[in-house]
């Protein structure tokens, strides 16, 4: 197993581990239905995804995934307040146009949401932007910055910030060091590189 | 994003043809009532069939035609056929609809002019053509034949239903009305409800045929008729099934290379041969072209019959609402829509899966991005094929 499949399922440990047994779990952002068939093979959920590519969604139909092409504020602004037991929004964030309607919709559309991403305040990435003065590169962001989607990195201190500031409720939250195994108790925004948080409101 | 790995895609064995095939009739003699409360001492409906039916008997996928199919979708009648059926893009041993897998059945629906019963068949108590006589017909009356059909054939189920435009309406409605007897749907370029600019094209169309002195309030011999006006109204149909693109790319505004033929308009006295009203663009032959071939073999009061049940079909007042519609529903959906489809355009489709995921129903929405219009279904696209193909290869979830 490389690293970055090993980080890959870490990830989608815990995001298992905050899921209830048989929920029902919209993914925002599903790619190719990956997380979702994990769920439906190890609780039983109900998954259904939102992605905007074609091919992510014939990926999902393939592995038995549901998923419905189209934008996700959207979507989810098609369903009662509470109709989904979770909502996960996995390292997309950082990709979104309005990130807070996204995340203030997704707690109204369900009970709970998961939020996941990289960490922007990790060290690395501030040794990487005072040393080499250019957009970070990792193991997970890899591309060159014109080989890349726009992005709008977060820090851990920027989502504890933006929680704070819309009264949002952080039911947990699972910081991870740089190996994206070991939990991270010190300084997490400068030691932390992935970060998962439990959201209600 | 949790799967940056590419898929390894499902290599399709090389696609075959289905081949010779033949219609069949299936005769139903028992009284019938439709939707409208009339009647009909019995019905034939004709029907094809590829692939082979399983033991269980429950391999059948099922093929819903739009307004001027028919139950021919895939194979030939005679090696010397110019054409084959109207989807053998899509249906044979090893295509997306799979008839090594799939014992594959179509059906000429009923108020159609292909074989089945419908205004142009001769009224057994008269012996002359039905008319205005038979009765109407609504997208669940359709349904309801065909599932007669399927009890003659002895089917246990159908694995799928697949239709695209008033096909996809019927795939909805065999949701509705048999839930236990439907396990998956797939509705192409659809919707649940007859918009009012469809009602309005229908409209125009039925009032050229009713029009013409011909129609004689549907009183005509075989063969003849409004053949001006069915023209008409297939010409205006036609193109609410292109888009302003596909007709820019595959006429723009290219000149007919030859003169008018004899006997066409004479240019007013004085002026000059280009100032006539004769065919002077490619895109004006093509849709004569098309209204012409329509009229030797569609009848004009199967196509007010028709017409009229798409503009009747509205799940949303039938139930109340949409969820309400569904919620009987136990089939898994796919949903296909087309950017370019401006007759069910994609947030009609939307809207159907939206309500499937609100009553509880499994369901997934894609959009291909086509140019070709509302004709987009029926387009050779790998993309749609190894959807459909994922689909119906895909595990049921409980």
């Amino acid at each position: 197993m490389n690293k970055l499949v090993a980080k890959r399922t870490v990830d989608m440990q815990i995001i298992g581990d905050w899921v209830e047994p048989g929920s029902r779990v919209l993914d925002l952002g599903c790619g190719r239905g990956v997380l979702l068939d994990y769920l439906q093979q190890t609780k039983q959920v109900r998954g259904l995804g939102v992605d905007l590519d074609f091919h992510k969604i014939l990926g999902c139909v393939r592995r038995g995934v549901t998923a419905y092409q189209g934008d996700m504020e959207t979507f989810m602004r098609a369903f009662p307040s509470r109709f989904f037991d979770r909502v996960i929004c996995s390292r997309t964030v950082q990709e979104l146009i309005d990130p807070a309607a996204v995340i203030l919709e997704a707690l109204r559309a369900g009970r709970a949401l998961t939020v996941g991403f990289v960490n922007h305040g990790y060290w690395k990435n501030r040794v990487d932007a005072l040393f080499r003065g250019r957009k970070p590169r990792n193991p997970v962001y890899t591309t060159e910055w014109f080989e890349s989607r726009p992005a709008n990195p977060v820090s851990i201190a920027d989502f504890e910030g933006f929680c704070a500031a819309k009264g949002i409720t952080v039911a947990r939250r699972a910081l991870l060091r740089g190996d994206w195994h070991t939990p991270c108790g010190f300084r997490p925004n400068l030691f932390a590189g992935y970060a998962l948080y439990d959201l209600t409101m | 994003m949790n799967d940056a790995e590419e898929d390894i895609p499902i290599a399709p064995p090389e696609p075959g043809e289905v081949g010779l095939v033949e219609p069949h009739d299936f005769v139903y003699s028992q009284p019938f009532t439709f939707e409208s409360g009339q009647t009909l001492p019995g019905f034939t409906l004709r029907y094809e069939t590829y692939g082979r039916l399983n033991a269980t008997r429950d391999n059948t996928v099922l093929i819903s035609h739009a307004l001027s199919g028919d139950h021919h979708c895939a194979g030939i009648h005679a090696l010397t056929d110019p054409k084959p059926g109207w989807w053998n893009n899509f249906i044979g041993p090893g295509k997306a609809v799979d008839t090594n897998r799939f014992f594959v059945l179509c059906a000429n629906l009923l108020g159609g002019c292909q074989g089945s019963s419908g205004p142009s068949s001769l009224n057994p108590a008269t012996g002359l053509p039905f008319g205005l006589s038979f009765p109407f017909v609504t997208i669940r009356d359709m349904v309801r034949a065909q599932k007669l059909l399927c009890d003659h054939l002895g089917l246990t189920s159908l694995f799928a239903v697949i239709g695209g435009s008033m096909g996809g309406m019927q795939v909805l409605q065999w949701g509705i009305e048999y839930p236990a007897f439907v396990r998956r749907m797939i509705p192409l370029a659809t919707t649940a409800r007859e918009s009012a600019q469809a009602i309005a094209f229908n409209e125009v169309g039925r009032q050229a045929i009713m029009q013409d002195p011909d129609w004689n309030r549907g009183d005509y011999p075989k063969g003849g008729g409004p053949r001006v006006g069915l023209t008409i109204a297939r010409m205006m149909a036609h193109i609410t099934y292109l888009s302003d693109e596909s007709m820019d790319q595959k006429f723009g505004r290219r000149r007919t290379k030859s003169s008018a033929p004899a006997g066409a308009d004479l240019p007013p006295a004085g002026a000059p041969a280009a100032y006539t009203f004769d065919v002077q663009f490619e895109v004006e032959s093509y849709l004569r072209h098309q209204g012409e071939s329509f009229i030797n073999r569609f009848d004009a009061n199967s196509y007010l019959y028709i017409t009229r049940a798409l503009d009747h079909f509205d799940l949303t007042a039938a139930a109340g609402s949409l969820e309400q519609a569904f919620a009987a529903v136990e089939a898994e959906t796919l949903s296909v829509a087309f950017t370019s489809d401006w007759l069910f355009p994609p947030a009609q489709n939307r809207e159907i899966v939206l309500a499937l995921l609100r009553a509880g129903k499994r369901a997934s929405y894609a959009e291909l991005s086509t140019n070709l219009g509302h004709d987009s279904f029926l387009l050779e696209s790998e993309e749609l094929y190894a959807l459909v193909r994922s689909f119906l290869g895909s595990p049921q979830s409980p």
